[in-house]
């Protein structure tokens, strides 16, 4: 999880269209077994807008390598700042974090 | 075949001479057989017993080369200087032959969602059977996954190395032109200059890459020619023999000179092989063996070829097996009031009726008996039962 994360966030007549990746092996144990590499995976993944969880995820191995999350919300302006913050199965974090256009 | 006639035509002369005097003589035909076996015979520089055939300087082809005269042959005009400015496109790793202009990260990426996420995924992540530009693994991270591509195939991995443009690509110049050439695939040559500048390098921004120490993955960040010029992609050196530099012909010819060691020649090993750790000198060279043979296994393979013996019908009696059909749940034990088969008082008060009222009974139905037993089996075949019911209580 040391790369920078991929966020593309628009507003568009009230709605954020929100596009996310983040870079993870997302190795679970059998995964891990296979290729070689430590069990890591982001377990939890938050995205919040001006405090307010807009986004909440738990998630492990079953998704792909780098997931790509996709989502809209509403009630937040051009502007505002979209953080996300994703923890891993060591229940180390990672922020960030990108103003919504 | 087509293989054989192509290796014959390189012995044309030996080959028609052999066989030529084949017909009356036997020493000829010695000669000709040493001619053929001597074609299969792996030529220095040839792989596997393929053929080849020299040029010029030590070059060679996997083809007869025409020696033909070309003189007289027209092969067209000195092409004009606007001709060739058309034609001459390509821009070099140094930045020769880059055009003007300039492009955002930030303009790349509204053209990339518009006209390139569709096959390439968001973020050039790939998808639906076309190319993923990024991601992959570049750089080692602590899990031990190593820089470029020519070091991904880890031992013992099963995934097979992304090749995007940060692990595979040696030179980002190249993304220009091919953009500029070739994309969008519906409609290529669609984009200004300044718009497939604006797309490479959103491309390399999402590879992670830095110019001049500057991180291109700033909405900020624009890309000119200059620029582009001076990125300098992670797998760089990883292909060989180097194509680039100005020795490159000279380099090129002393690595195929040596195919041996470098793409390695000649009869194919077969039997205590080295590793190509001992080739060096330096390391050791291990003898590869294998480690656990397998002498038998459990259960022994089968080694017989003949089929099942087969089962002796003859002996049975022909009305057993429709008895065990269609009879033997009323009749197996005499808990439903018929006569049990194997019960030797039951069958012979039966029988005191004699055989003809018996059959009757078992054709026609007798109290809980149904005709038949409920079956539709024939009159002859109801007596065949009968009789095998009565032959097996005795």
């Amino acid at each position: 999880m040391a790369k920078k994360m991929k966020i593309k966030a628009k507003e568009k007549d009230g709605v954020v269209t929100v596009k996310a990746m983040f870079t993870s092996l997302m190795a679970d144990t059998e995964q891990a077994l296979k290729n070689k590499v430590e069990v890591e995976y982001i377990a939890h993944v938050i995205g919040k807008v001006n405090d307010k969880v807009v986004y909440e995820a738990t998630t492990s191995g079953f998704m792909s390598e780098n997931p790509l999350m996709k989502f809209s919300f509403t009630g937040a302006k051009k502007g505002d700042t979209l953080e996300f913050t994703l923890t891993d199965n060591h229940g180390k974090t990672q922020t960030g974090s990108k103003k919504i256009k | 075949m087509f293989k054989l006639d192509r290796k014959l035509v390189t012995i044309t002369g030996v080959a028609l001479v052999g066989v030529t005097l084949a017909l009356s003589s036997t020493f000829a035909v010695a000669g000709s057989i040493d001619g053929a076996a001597s074609i299969y015979k792996s030529k220095s520089g040839a792989i596997d017993g393929g053929v080849i055939y020299p040029r010029v300087k030590g070059t060679y082809t996997a083809y007869k080369y025409n020696e033909q005269s070309t003189k007289g042959v027209n092969f067209g005009r000195t092409p004009t200087a606007n001709e060739l400015k058309a034609w001459d496109i390509d821009a070099l790793p140094d930045g020769t032959g880059l055009p003007e202009g300039e492009g955002s990260v930030e303009l790349g990426d509204e053209l990339f969602e518009a006209q390139c996420a569709v096959c390439h995924g968001d973020f050039g992540g790939g998808g639906q059977g076309y190319p993923q530009l990024a991601g992959g693994n570049q750089d080692k991270d602590k899990n031990g996954i190593i820089i470029t591509l020519k070091n991904q195939r880890v031992y013992g991995s099963v995934d097979a190395p992304k090749r995007t443009v940060g692990t595979y690509w040696p030179v980002a110049t190249t993304l220009f032109t091919y953009i500029r050439d070739s994309m969008p695939y519906a409609h290529p040559k669609s984009l200004t200059n300044n718009e497939v500048y604006a797309i490479t390098a959103y491309i390399l921004a999402q590879n992670g890459l830095s110019v001049d120490g500057e991180d291109m993955d700033d909405d900020e960040f624009v890309l000119n020619k200059e620029k582009l010029a001076k990125v300098v992609l992670p797998n760089r050196n990883g292909f060989y023999p180097n194509i680039d530099d100005p020795n490159a012909q000279e380099d090129i010819r002393a690595f195929f000179a040596d195919r041996a060691k470098n793409i390695g020649a000649g009869i194919r090993c077969m039997k205590d092989c080295k590793d190509p750790g001992g080739k060096d000198g330096k390391t050791p060279a291990a003898v590869m063996k294998i480690k656990y043979e397998m002498k038998d296994v459990v259960p022994p393979y089968a080694y017989a070829k003949d089929l099942p013996p087969k089962k002796e019908v003859g002996l049975q009696h022909p009305g057993k097996e429709a008895y065990e059909v269609n009879c033997v749940v009323c009749h197996k034990t005499d808990a439903m009031g018929a006569p049990a088969v194997g019960d030797k008082q039951a069958w012979e008060a039966t029988l005191t009726q004699g055989i003809d009222k018996v059959y009757e009974n078992s054709i026609k139905g007798k109290g809980g008996m149904p005709p038949k037993g409920g079956t539709s089996l024939s009159d002859d075949k109801i007596k065949e039962i009968v009789d095998y019911m009565i032959e097996a209580s005795k």
